[in-house]
């Protein structure tokens, strides 16, 4: 995982147990608003992740660099070797693409023969199949874009295709890097807020931009106990399901959300008491968090588990926010810890909902982990510990 | 994997494929490096109110997936899938040349919302009211051929009628940068496509759409018994023996293939493996192609898709499409073998029903 606050897992360990957030001032990405709003970059420049890389193939973009970066580190925590003759994927997922090279050359493209070549890296497969060929013998890829909750989309294809015996692991998650298309697109929707966000506090603004990458090793039994792996933890429950109420906005009663919670719910078997805590979407928005409390509490009612957004710390990474989000719910497995929502003061006027504000250390046994996007696509992934 | 029934298809290409009746008659040429797609009026198809902020790719796929369903006669599906291997290009573009003109001024939200990727699935969401699974595919030449993927997962794990499809539009600049880019031909092939001795290809556009279901119906036109991608094969040895080896999934062998639709796009690169492998297919199979009528677009398999759908419902292969200048007596199995920049390599079967 790489995002604001790590350019590796235990980095970004170390920021969220330290409750250190990664939004700053804006440092690489070319804007007139540079002063005026913070982000969660990426603190590396494209000159920093090339050398990590060990790749300065022109061709090569923000989104390839970071995708590959986390894919990498990914496949190497997880002890797979992708020429063991088992059938791997690599499932990802984008929403900006190569727009962050693309909105830098476009108009020269159109007068000048050198950055032509940008054009090949503009559309979504372009980072996965970098990333593919970076892990090598990878037999299966494809790209997911489902706008913000992407990345879940991909967890959630990996664990089908190893069910249905199409791949034995699956390397999934998802990747966006900063682009002025993106940030331009979220500023004209007014729905940045220039100070930190304040994801569920009833004086919330709106979201701070992030970026990033996270992939996970998904894999199933048999492959597993082949090479006698051990895991980190289990995906028990996930599901998709639509809001179909907007364009962007979500429903004021969150009925996409809570269908896509309930049925994650229900394929897990486990009970909503039985959920330790939940790693809410939680953009800081004022739609989103409304929306996504009425949700909570359609299938919490008055018991409504230990809940925090960790959007604080990272931004909203968009299409690389479930995975990022699924790596700290992993980590929160693994460490017995509850990360908090930072900037939180206010409850939202009569919903009675307190997040985690300060780093709690007990026992988690499940995490339910929420992620929507525009066109009211709404996904929730359950964890298990292993 | 169990199989699925078509039981609805429309087709926006550059052909007259939207009108029903229309089956490889008359065949418009291309602009010598690329096609347009030949649009509907959408005033039919789609509300004033909502037609009005619809870029084209959202048109052609909400238009498409619309008739699809009433071809299909069904109320309600259970899944919404797309590929799209640009999205909304004609949105991104508009948003990005107004953010670059202006210096990220005076901007307004309209293009931006619609360049998402998912916008032609969510915008049928919305207009159906479809709170089910709503997924988006946006790899290159996988993209349709991954929504195909996961509809045949679905079926297995119970859900009985998904609409699934694939999008892609051009804008005169997109075509402009990739004549520059030298990715076009020059001018209009002057051999056959599969005998093409240059370089490039001919870029195009459309959506086509199926209502896939379960259980076989009266209306079933054909069914989609399994596919199969391909990344980076090294030969056309690699390919075959995929393809070989995804025809005895199904029990079945070359022989068995009727009519094998193969996606040469004119590029004489690109299209080494599968020329490679004509004479092979030929031996066993009636090779036939359809990208000198479709042009090559990262979801011209949907394109394809449509085709062996029409082919094995009318039980006839078109002169214009045959490449073995041989009639099929039957079309019983149909076999696509796509390739996209020789990169992306697909086989698709489908089958009489």
């Amino acid at each position: 995982m790489i995002s604001a606050i790590g350019n590796n897992v235990p980095e970004s360990f170390l920021s969220l147990s330290q409750s250190k957030t990664g939004i700053g001032k804006i440092n690489h990405l070319t804007t007139r608003f540079k002063d005026e709003f913070l982000t969660g970059e990426v603190r590396l420049s494209n000159q920093d992740l090339a050398d990590l890389v060990k790749d300065n193939n022109p061709d090569l973009n923000r989104n390839s660099f970071l995708a590959m970066l986390a894919a990498k580190e990914a496949v190497l925590n997880s002890g797979i070797d992708t020429s063991d003759g088992l059938r791997t994927g690599v499932i990802s997922s984008t929403t900006v693409a190569g727009m962050s090279q693309t909105e830098l050359y476009y108009k020269e493209m159109f007068v000048k023969e050198d950055h032509l070549n940008v054009l090949d890296a503009h559309d979504c497969g372009d980072s996965t199949e970098r990333i593919a060929d970076y892990l090598g013998n990878v037999d299966y890829v494809t790209t997911i874009s489902t706008a913000c909750s992407s990345a879940a989309n991909a967890v959630m294809l990996g664990c089908r295709m190893i069910k249905h015996g199409l791949l034995d692991r699956a390397v999934v998650g998802g990747v966006d890097a900063l682009s002025k298309f993106t940030f331009n697109g979220f500023n004209t929707l007014m729905i940045l807020d220039k100070e930190w966000c304040k994801p569920f506090d009833e004086n919330r603004k709106g979201l701070n931009l992030g970026e990033g990458a996270a992939f996970l090793v998904i894999e199933g039994e048999n492959a597993l106990n082949k090479r006698l792996g051990k895991p980190l933890a289990e995906v028990v429950g996930y599901a998709n399901a639509n809001d179909a109420y907007h364009q962007t906005a979500s429903s004021p009663e969150g009925y996409g959300a809570t269908l896509a919670i309930q049925q994650a719910l229900a394929m897990s078997g486990l009970t909503p008491s039985q959920i330790d805590y939940i790693n809410m979407h939680g953009t800081g928005t004022p739609n989103n968090d409304l929306s996504e409390s009425m949700a909570t509490l359609a299938v919490f009612g008055n018991q409504v588990p230990k809940f925090s957004s960790t959007k604080a710390f990272t931004g909203h990474t968009l299409a690389a926010s479930a995975s990022i989000e699924a790596v700290i719910s992993v980590l929160s497995l693994q460490n017995s810890m509850i990360f908090p929502n930072l900037n939180f003061t206010t409850p939202i006027a009569n919903l009675n909902l307190v997040p985690v504000t300060k780093l709690i250390n007990s026992p988690i046994n499940t995490v339910l982990s929420n992620s929507f996007g525009f066109g009211g696509n709404c996904s929730s992934l359950i964890f298990k510990k292993a | 994997m169990t199989k699925a029934y078509i039981i609805g298809t429309s087709c926006i290409s550059p052909q007259n494929s939207i009108d029903s009746e229309w089956f490889f008659d008359t065949i418009t040429p291309s602009n010598g490096d690329c096609f347009n797609a030949i649009e509907p009026s959408y005033k039919e198809h789609i509300a004033p109110n909502l037609l009005r902020r619809m870029g084209r790719a959202i048109k052609m796929g909400v238009t498409t997936a619309n008739l699809a369903i009433i071809e299909a006669q069904v109320k309600k599906v259970d899944a919404i899938i797309t590929g799209t291997g640009l999205g909304c290009f004609e949105d991104s573009e508009r948003f990005l040349l107004a953010l670059l003109d202006n210096d990220e001024q005076f901007l307004t939200p309209t293009a931006f919302i619609q360049s998402t990727h998912n916008t032609v699935g969510s915008q049928i969401a919305l207009i159906m009211k479809c709170h089910d699974y709503n997924y988006t595919y946006v790899h290159r030449g996988f993209s349709f051929e991954s929504a195909i993927q996961d509809a045949l997962m679905l079926f297995e794990e119970g859900k009985e009628t998904i609409l699934i499809g694939g999008i892609e539009e051009h804008t005169p600049n997109y075509i402009t940068l990739n004549r520059r880019a030298h990715k076009l031909q020059e001018h209009d092939f002057a051999l056959p496509i599969w005998e093409s001795k240059t370089s490039g290809i001919q870029l195009s556009e459309g959506a086509a759409f199926f209502v896939l279901n379960k259980e076989k119906t009266e209306n079933s036109l054909a069914s989609v018994d399994g596919i199969q991608t391909l990344y980076k094969p090294k030969t056309a040895a690699d390919v075959l023996t995929k393809m070989h080896a995804f025809l005895k999934l199904h029990d079945l062998t070359l022989a068995d293939i009727d009519v094998t639709l193969m996606g040469f796009s004119g590029d004489k690169n690109f299209d080494l493996k599968l020329n490679e492998m004509l004479p092979i297919i030929q031996k066993e199979s009636i090779a036939a192609c359809y990208k000198h009528v479709s042009g090559e677009y990262h979801t011209a398999s949907a394109f394809a898709m449509w085709t062996a759908t029409k082919l094995i419902e009318k039980q006839k292969l078109p002169k214009v499409l045959s490449i073995s200048e041989k009639t099929p007596y039957v079309i019983k199995h149909l076999l696509i073998v796509n390739q996209y920049l020789d990169i992306n390599y697909s086989f698709t079967l489908l089958s009489q029903c």
